[in-house]
């Protein structure tokens, strides 16, 4: 009677202990609040970075090096007025901010940080995420569409045809890594390049430069930020957004970055695996960042992409690249070495 | 496929300043533009009649914040010539000096403008900062970064002494090297050339039809330019070597003003080597007239006209301004034809517009126009408010 107790008890114990495991896991680390606080970290190298770039000083005041603006410019908008247009459509208008910020952060938990396994994960997340990447775009076009503005309503449009301009070669290039690994999950392929000792970045460059530019693009900055071109459809897409909303786009945004760059060096660059006595986690921040930088570099260092030269540039460059990175793969893979050996 | 109008401003958030389109729009094609002006009144040439020859050099200074340096030397040199005096030689030289000095200035925040409309923002921060070399040297010699109220009539009223002359060529000189580089960036970026290559084109039968002036005319192979034709100050003694580019689109107007921006360094450095010596004023007439003139300038944007009648008073009995702005308007019309939606802001960009300082009050109602006196304006006014 008495072992039976003490073995419901520990029984007890470790459910708890696991639940809670599971929720610090999921809210504090490396769950929603550190996700937050390294989105907003990364605007802020990101911010610095362009602006060391451009012969500026970027941030400078809130905190050490201007560190904590993105958190004083989220609590700024926070505290501002929020306003709906008369015309818009008060249901899809609201709820379209809500997913920008949740599908991100969703799918930043498919995403392996402190050990070769993600705080979820399955067989086949990485189709998961990337059906995470479309949504935000579908809330895009229904939230601008409901905003009844002249501008939001091109910038629907433009950000409607980037998307049909990246997505194809995004998902190709991540299926190339995921033949090489033969596995669909995120935290397999990790595994599989902390196996091999080689990068996948180093084993298909072409698939790694067609996901970057698609990154970009994803991300909508230059060259590719024809959706919310600041010069001609004033902010595009996000024009009628204000107050609390326009913060959890902002949030969401960020995130988004975070998500990428971190995708990214989940299936190119090793995710966080790396020699013993660091941490992984340390190797993963480290990766991240230098994909940050790349690309803030790249949104420097050039003009803007017309839509339509957009979508020529993906339809007739990167998206035969992607096939050809993928044939090769394939190749490699379905037997071509095996049979020559 | 329809046709649909898509009207921008006199409100827009991407326009700075009030003037409207109206783009009969197909698709992404724009097939015809109607524009309208006259939204804006400063009441500055009704000013200029209530103000003495000498206040009216500040007061024409205050048209346009980037090139008052072209409108107080076109009102001086106008002016000075219904009086019937000349400035100094030394004044004259000095003239050339700071109007090339301004051009420079002009161009390159404009360069950085139009960098900014096409999303090629670090370029922009790079122009705006080497702009900043020269409106130093503008606060040395004038003792204003902008609002430089150094003309007069007679001449000017600072002169240069050496310290400030060396400080302007090591500038310019720096400026010069980097206008190289970005001129050099432009040609070799080739996100820049996809944005500006044959965009908004211009004839050269079109423009010399539509009376285009200054750096638009010539990036159409159309040979104009005032310091050339009619030498003002002292443009007859310091060669300008007139720049022109045959490409006729956005691009080729971009360099005409990079390659100006070049030429104007070298005026400046001749213009500086040959500083001849003497006083830089001569006392001029308070009255003048009766008689009228017509003075022009190139300013950085083109050919800016000024008329001036005097009646024998201290005051001129009226003044007119005509700013390259609007000679330009028919001729960025022309180019918007069959652009896209989103080459818009590049082609409006690329005349370098001052609506402001081109706009007059005029009313349109059914097609007809026509203007108010400045007695009915003030009535107008007076009713609208419900004093008396």
């Amino acid at each position: 009677m008495e072992l039976e107790r003490g073995e419901a008890q520990e029984v007890w114990n470790e459910m708890v202990w696991n639940s809670l495991t599971w929720l610090v896991q999921v809210v504090v680390f490396p769950g929603f609040l550190t996700l937050i606080a390294l989105a907003l970290f990364y605007e802020w190298v990101d911010r610095k970075f362009v602006a060391k770039l451009q012969n500026r000083y970027g941030p400078l005041h809130v905190g050490p090096h201007g560190l904590l603006q993105p958190i004083a410019d989220l609590i700024k908008l926070l505290s501002k007025e929020d306003i709906t247009p008369l015309a818009a459509d008060r249901v899809i208008f609201a709820a379209s901010p809500l997913i920008l910020l949740a599908s991100p952060l969703t799918a930043l938990l498919f995403i392996p940080m402190s050990g070769v396994y993600s705080t979820v994960g399955f067989e086949g997340d990485l189709l998961l995420v990337l059906f995470l990447f479309m949504l935000p775009m579908i809330a895009i076009f229904l939230g601008s569409w409901a905003s009844a503005n002249r501008f939001t309503a091109v910038g629907a449009v433009r950000a409607t045809l980037q998307l049909l301009a990246y997505e194809v070669p995004m998902g190709m290039a991540a299926i190339g890594t995921a033949i090489a690994a033969r596995s669909l999950s995120i935290s397999r392929i990790v595994a599989w390049q902390a196996g091999s000792g080689v990068w996948l970045a180093v084993i298909q460059p072409l698939g790694f430069i067609v996901f970057t530019m698609c990154v970009v693009a994803e991300l909508r900055r230059v060259p590719f930020d024809a959706p919310t071109a600041e010069t001609e459809i004033v902010a595009g897409w996000e024009t009628e957004f204000s107050g609390r909303k326009l913060a959890v786009i902002r949030l969401g945004e960020d995130l988004s970055t975070l998500l990428l760059a971190g995708l990214a060096v989940s299936l190119y660059l090793g995710g966080p695996a790396g020699p013993a006595p660091i941490p992984p986690i340390v190797y993963f921040l480290a990766k991240v960042t230098a994909y940050v930088l790349l690309i803030s570099l790249i949104r420097a260092a050039f003009a803007r992409f017309r839509i339509d030269q957009t979508l020529r540039n993906f339809w007739g460059y990167l998206l035969p690249l992607s096939i050809v990175q993928v044939l090769v793969v394939q190749l490699l893979a379905g037997g071509v070495l095996a049979w020559l050996w | 496929m329809s046709v649909f109008e898509v009207p921008v401003g006199p409100q827009h958030p991407a326009l700075k300043e009030p003037i409207h389109f109206l783009f009969e729009v197909e698709g992404e094609c724009v097939v015809g533009v109607r524009p309208r002006l006259g939204y804006n009144h400063r009441g500055i040439e009704k000013l200029a009649e209530s103000k003495t020859y000498i206040q009216n050099a500040l007061l024409t200074a205050r048209i346009c914040g980037i090139c008052t340096y072209a409108h107080t030397t076109c009102y001086t040199t106008t002016a000075e010539e219904l009086m019937g005096v000349e400035a100094p030689p030394r004044a004259q030289y000095i003239r050339v000096a700071l109007a090339e000095l301004e051009r420079i200035h002009s161009h390159l925040l404009w360069l950085g403008v139009m960098m900014h409309e096409i999303g090629f923002d670090t370029l922009f921060m790079y122009c705006w900062r080497d702009r900043e070399k020269v409106l130093d040297i503008f606060e040395l010699t004038t003792g204003n970064r902008v609002q430089h109220a150094v003309n007069t009539v007679g001449g000017v009223r600072r002169d240069l002494t050496p310290s400030m002359v060396e400080a302007m060529k090591k500038a310019v000189s720096y400026v010069g090297e980097r206008v190289k580089r970005y001129r050099d960036i432009i040609l070799k970026e080739k996100t820049v050339r996809v944005r500006t290559e044959g965009v908004g084109p211009l004839k050269p039968r079109d423009a010399v039809a539509l009376c285009a002036v200054g750096p638009t005319a010539r990036a159409s192979a159309v040979k104009r330019d005032v310091r050339v034709d009619d030498p003002y100050v002292a443009y007859e003694e310091v060669p300008v070597h007139m720049v022109v580019d045959d490409g006729c689109d956005v691009l080729s107007r971009i360099l005409v003003r990079c390659d100006e921006m070049l030429e104007s360094v070298n005026v400046i450095l001749h213009a500086l080597e040959r500083l001849p010596d003497g006083p830089v004023r001569v006392k001029a007439p308070t009255r003048a007239g009766p008689g009228e003139v017509v003075g022009r300038v190139e300013a950085p944007r083109g050919e800016l006209l000024y008329y001036i009648r005097g009646d024998g008073t201290n005051k001129p009995s009226r003044m007119k301004v005509r700013t390259p702005t609007l000679a330009n308007i028919p001729a960025l019309c022309k180019m918007l034809e069959g652009c896209y939606i989103a080459d818009i802001p590049a082609i409006i960009a690329c005349i370098d517009p001052c609506i402001a300082c081109m706009d007059r009050v005029t009313f349109i109602r059914d097609g007809e126009s026509w203007s108010w006196s400045g007695e009915k304006l003030r009535r107008y006014g007076m009713r609208w408010y419900g004093i008396r």
